[in-house]
């Protein structure tokens, strides 16, 4: 018995000071900030810069609760920040610090949030899916006429199907044309014209039957 | 983004002293001094309605009037003390009473003798001078109290702006019947109760963005 009620609070106190160690909870020292920021209105500067320091850790844990993203929890705590500092004269030194910084900090991790949601509710974020499905060439089967044309381009002599596909499909440069078919710069030039004279003759007809 | 540490570095840079606010019970008191004052000078420029002296010993006339400025009263108070960050929002229901006395006062009123509105009870002439008080009793205090309550924009601003709106609307209510004798029940109920939804209900709809427009910017070079 004595074993066993001895374990697990051995085991417990291990873990919390593991858990301690991992991530120091930091603590509202109320009386110290109160009175920093007691000087701060007075116009103490570096009794407002030591308070702004200490206060940061802790808004930071609050905002880790309420957020997720780390720039998020930094965006928070600067936007806490810059109201502090935008109402700091609603202070009253002859009340706590704590709860106004924590009122302070819901009602702007409360606002972020909901702006955070209306956006989420009106835009969708760009993700590589999206970038991928806009390029022309995902969308081709789409076009109405895609079939049409691949059959037209079948149709066209060896040399001129080559051509086309090269300069117009891979959307070569002529260089590269020549280089990767092994024709000419000259004789890609006319074949290409020669096909597109040719597609716009098939096609036509068959738009006009 | 600026990074943190040079956020408070910049901060503290350009800081410069404050004034404290004073005692948000000593501020209300300022904002009803204001109002005293715009309803006293109403009454110079427009007189009173002749018939008050006997009107205010009748009992639910005079219950409601009180009503009326307990609601300002007390709205107001609870307005100032909602726009701290340190205090509790249970604040908000303090003039709850005075409205419910206000409110009851009215229905009561116009239960009592809802016929007495007839035909030729509201005349034209008499509900745009009651426009001209509303508008004249209501202006001043909206602004003044939005300048004054201009710090709670990034904290509390539905509450506080509903607080304060209920407060203007009550005291332009209160004005309303020293003013005017549109005891016809319906004219009561209208002005009354018309005035209060309206108030809070522009309040509502556009204290955020009112506040967010007089805001005290928080800017890194002051």
């Amino acid at each position: 018995m004595t074993e066993r009620n001895g374990r697990p609070p051995l085991l417990r106190l291990v873990g919390n000071e593991d858990a301690a160690r991992a991530a120091p909870e930091p603590t509202i020292r109320d009386t110290d900030w109160a009175i920093l920021m007691a000087h701060a209105q007075d116009g103490d500067r570096s009794a407002y810069q030591r308070l702004l320091r200490e206060i940061t850790p802790y808004l930071r844990s609050l905002a880790a609760r309420r957020h997720r993203d780390p720039s998020d929890i930094e965006d928070a705590v600067q936007d806490i920040l810059l109201t502090v500092h935008a109402i700091r004269h609603t202070f009253d030194p002859t009340r706590p610090f704590g709860p106004w910084l924590v009122t302070i900090a819901n009602r702007r991790f409360i606002d972020r949030l909901r702006r955070q949601g209306r956006r989420r509710d009106r835009e969708t974020p760009l993700t590589p899916e999206h970038e991928t499905f806009s390029e022309p060439r995902a969308n081709l089967e789409e076009r109405p006429d895609r079939h049409e044309l691949e059959q037209a381009i079948d149709e066209l002599p060896p040399m001129q199907r080559k051509a086309v596909q090269l300069l117009k499909l891979n959307e070569m440069s002529l260089k590269e044309a020549s280089s990767a078919s092994g024709m000419s710069v000259a004789s890609l030039k006319v074949n290409v014209h020669r096909a597109v004279k040719n597609l716009r003759k098939i096609l036509g007809d068959r738009s006009e039957p | 983004m600026i990074a943190t540490p040079d956020l408070i570095e910049s901060l503290a840079a350009n800081m410069k002293p404050v004034r404290r606010l004073r005692p948000p019970v000593t501020r209300a008191a300022c904002w009803l001094l204001l109002a005293a004052l715009v309803v006293a000078l109403l009454a110079v420029s427009q007189g009173v309605r002749p018939d008050l002296a006997r009107r205010i010993h009748d009992p639910s006339f005079a219950a409601g009037m009180v009503g009326a400025i307990l609601t300002g009263v007390l709205a107001a108070v609870a307005a100032f003390l909602v726009s701290l960050p340190d205090r509790s929002r249970l604040w908000l229901l303090l003039p709850a009473p005075a409205v419910v006395l206000w409110l009851t006062n009215i229905g009561y009123q116009c239960l009592g003798d809802w016929v007495s509105f007839g035909p030729h009870g509201v005349s034209i002439g008499e509900a745009t001078r009651c426009l001209a008080t509303l508008v004249l009793t209501s202006l001043p205090l909206s602004l003044a109290m939005l300048v004054m309550l201009r710090y709670a924009a990034p904290l509390r601003p539905t509450a506080v702006t509903c607080m304060g709106s209920l407060s203007v609307a009550a005291i332009t209510a209160t004005a309303l019947s020293l003013f005017h004798s549109g005891d016809a029940t319906l004219m009561i109920i209208m002005f009354n109760i018309g005035t209060a939804m309206m108030f809070v209900g522009l309040g509502g709809l556009f204290g955020r963005r009112m506040m967010q427009w007089i805001a005290p910017r928080p800017s890194i070079r002051e």
